[in-house]
């Protein structure tokens, strides 16, 4: 096939949630995910934009192929290019938080701890256990390069780590681990093993980031399918944060904006004395609303945007500032 | 990734040196099991080992140091009553800087009662050998593992205290800090139980574990028994009942951490001090100026040595006698060679068996002066 080679390459998780909400997230931003040839094919590209090519893989995969520069943006955890890549801030960029795939890496250990709240409790309860028995507590994980990083600031020492790649909640149970490191959303399926979080044992607030490799090829043509792509991310960004509304029936409209922008962090257009339409942050919204209203306002509307193109890129702007 | 020929040249002139001490060449495989290294060392080792796996999934790495594999290997070979050897070659580590590949040459002494003797005889052979391949001054400074804790254990501290001092001290923290810390437990309020067990006994406190579980539903325990969590409470009820650390202590604590110079001073102001605290030291000094004599017997300038009170490593295999050299001249603020007595790890590798042993290991590419001085 003569095909041409892509210009940039954008990595999309291939299973699950992660999937799902990263083409819900694209096709928000409008641009829609193509599987070249059906649902099995694990290439594809963007409907919008040419010279791009999506490749489908795993998580942990995306972050492999980003750290290595083989592809030029992706879709993955942060507790991923957290844990994986070493020299994260020499090799990738976290351009953005998605708003989706929200996880925490914690610290659990088994319930019947009475004792055991915190991360000191842990570095005492790790010694005494040591030195009673001559052997190190164990603790299951995949997070091997973050649990020893939050270990040595707690200055926690004493302990091994089991390797883990799934079900790590049930290691204790089944005596392989006396504690574990695992990734968690809602914290139900360690309380399901009879596990609980320490007081202070959170150790990353993870979130689905749109990720760049500094080290890939940034040939001017994948510069420019970047700035494209990104200009819609933001542009999605920016009408999912904020929200538009029109006051009609006001008395002093120059008076309210003015206060508006003050008190609501509002950008304002004054169309008349009357009435004024604001851009504001979505979860200020209907607070501004119920404001307007005691102001005299006789009706304000809220509106969502689809999409809000600005003349600044910023996530472009973000990802040259690093290749630069 | 390798360090220079020189440092290959200068492992096996050492090695050569300590064979013909009567140090018997050993070669222990660069492959090794890394549970050995981090069973003793701690996880922190791992992110400086270079790791790789057999065919089962056994985690292996490549040696990070001589002394484990030596001692594995000397247990191997059916470890007679006593015996020395000496290894050269190549150890691996993931650094900041330098090669993760470089060369140490090291000797190994084991079975020998004659402690203080066999101390000084190592400290001896391993300066004598470094002199002979580098003209560069080695500045000299010794520490005692015993001497600190048996201080410690002299002052009727509860154990939850000696331990944390102990322990403490060995991760390198301040002893200030190590007092200060808040008793574990206190950031939940756990008052009401330690109340309740203030002059209990162990059977009573686990009853009452038992009984809070079971009030909670919580059927399994998982890793610690019981028994192991009423023991805490325990522990942190008998320090809620002694109040803050006496002052005191606090202070005698830290006036043996700052003894430190000339070795026979040093050894005069210990006397001096464990005479106030009212603690017994007599045998540990009298081992230390034993030590002190062979020091001499074997030609070492014993006013010019540096003892030092704090001297300790975050390993807890070391026993006794410790030591270090530096080059005067460099501004190298690592050691050239260090080494010291370690029981305890052969207790470990040899499943429980009693093994004095002592060791030495030479950081060959820090050695400035060249191959033939």
């Amino acid at each position: 096939m003569a095909e041409t080679a892509p210009a940039l390459v954008l990595c999309v998780p291939s299973k699950g949630r992660l999937q799902e909400n990263a083409h819900a997230f694209f096709a928000r931003a409008g641009l829609d995910v193509v599987r070249a040839r059906g649902a099995r094919d694990y290439r594809g590209r963007l409907a919008q934009v040419p010279g791009v090519e999506i490749a489908f893989l795993s998580a942990s995969e995306i972050v492999a192929q980003l750290a290595a520069g083989t592809a030029h943006l992706g879709v993955t955890g942060e507790d991923l290019v957290r844990e994986s890549v070493p020299d994260a801030d020499t090799r990738l960029a976290l351009l953005t938080p998605l708003g989706f795939g929200h996880a925490n890496v914690v610290v659990a250990v088994p319930q019947a701890w009475i004792d055991v709240a915190t991360m000191a409790d842990l570095e005492d309860v790790a010694g005494a256990f040591h030195a009673r028995r001559g052997e190190r507590m164990r603790v299951a994980t995949k997070y091997v390069n973050l649990t020893r990083r939050f270990f040595a600031e707690a200055g926690v020492s004493d302990y091994r780590i089991v390797e883990s790649l799934g079900a790590t909640e049930g290691a204790p149970a089944a005596g392989q681990a006396e504690l574990i490191v695992d990734i968690t959303t809602t914290g139900a399926t360690l309380q399901a093993n009879a596990l609980k979080i320490l007081d202070d044992g959170v150790m990353l607030h993870s979130q689905a980031n749109l990720v760049a490799a500094l080290r890939a090829n940034w040939s001017p043509q994948a510069r420019e399918a970047a700035r494209i792509i990104l200009s819609r991310i933001a542009a999605e960004e920016l009408a999912r944060t904020t929200r538009e509304l029109e006051a009609t029936g006001l008395t002093q409209a120059s008076k309210v904006a003015a206060d508006a922008s003050a008190n609501f962090n509002a950008s304002s257009l004054v169309h008349s004395a009357t009435e004024i339409t604001f851009s504001v942050p979505s979860g200020k919204a209907t607070a501004l609303a119920d404001w307007l209203v005691g102001q005299g306002a006789a009706r304000v509307t809220i509106r969502a945007h689809q999409a809000v193109f600005s003349a600044d890129n910023p996530l472009a702007e973000a990802l040259f500032r690093h290749l630069a | 990734m390798r360090s220079g020929l020189n440092g290959k040249v200068r492992a096996h002139a050492l090695q050569a040196l300590f064979i013909e001490a009567g140090y018997a060449g050993c070669e222990p495989p660069i492959l090794q099991p890394a549970n050995a290294f981090l069973d003793h060392a701690g996880e922190d080792l791992r992110g400086r080992l270079l790791l790789t796996a057999d065919g089962v999934g056994e985690e292996l790495c490549l040696r990070p140091e001589l002394t484990i594999p030596a001692c594995r290997e000397w247990l191997a070979q059916g470890s007679p009553e006593s015996g020395q050897i000496s290894c050269a070659g190549p150890v691996f580590r993931q650094r900041q800087a330098g090669p993760v590949e470089f060369y140490q040459a090291g000797l190994e002494n084991f079975g020998r009662t004659d402690h203080q003797a066999a101390d000084a005889e190592v400290l001896a052979l391993v300066l004598g050998a470094v002199g002979k391949i580098s003209k560069v001054p080695l500045h000299v400074t010794f520490g005692d593992a015993a001497l600190f804790q048996h201080f410690v254990e002299g002052m009727g501290l509860p154990l939850a205290w000696r331990r944390r001092i102990l322990r403490g001290h060995r991760a390198g923290k301040r002893l200030r800090d190590i007092t200060d810390a808040l008793t574990p437990g206190d950031t939940v309020d756990h008052s009401g139980v330690l109340a309740a067990l203030e002059g209990a006994d162990r059977a009573g406190a686990r009853a009452l574990v038992e009984d809070l579980l079971a009030i909670a539903g919580i059927a399994s325990v998982g890793g610690r028994s019981a028994n192991e969590i009423a023991d805490r409470f325990l522990e942190q009820a008998g320090l809620r009942a002694s109040g803050p650390f006496p002052r005191e202590k606090q202070t005698w604590l830290e006036e043996f951490l700052q003894i430190g110079g000339e070795p026979d001073q040093a050894l005069s102001d210990m006397r001096r001090l464990a005479t106030v605290a009212d603690i017994d030291l007599e045998a540990d000094f009298a081992s230390f100026e034993t030590r002190l004599g062979f020091f001499s017997a074997h030609g070492l300038d014993v006013a010019a040595l540096n003892f030092s009170a704090a001297f300790t490593r975050p390993l807890d295999y070391y026993t006794g006698f410790m030591f270090e050299a530096h080059e005067t001249s460099t501004e190298h603020k690592n050691p050239v060679l260090g080494g010291g007595r370690y029981d305890h790890l052969m207790a470990r590798l040899s499943g429980g068996r009693t093994i004095p042993a002592l060791g030495a290991a030479v950081w060959v590419e820090r050695l400035s002066g060249g191959v033939h001085g």
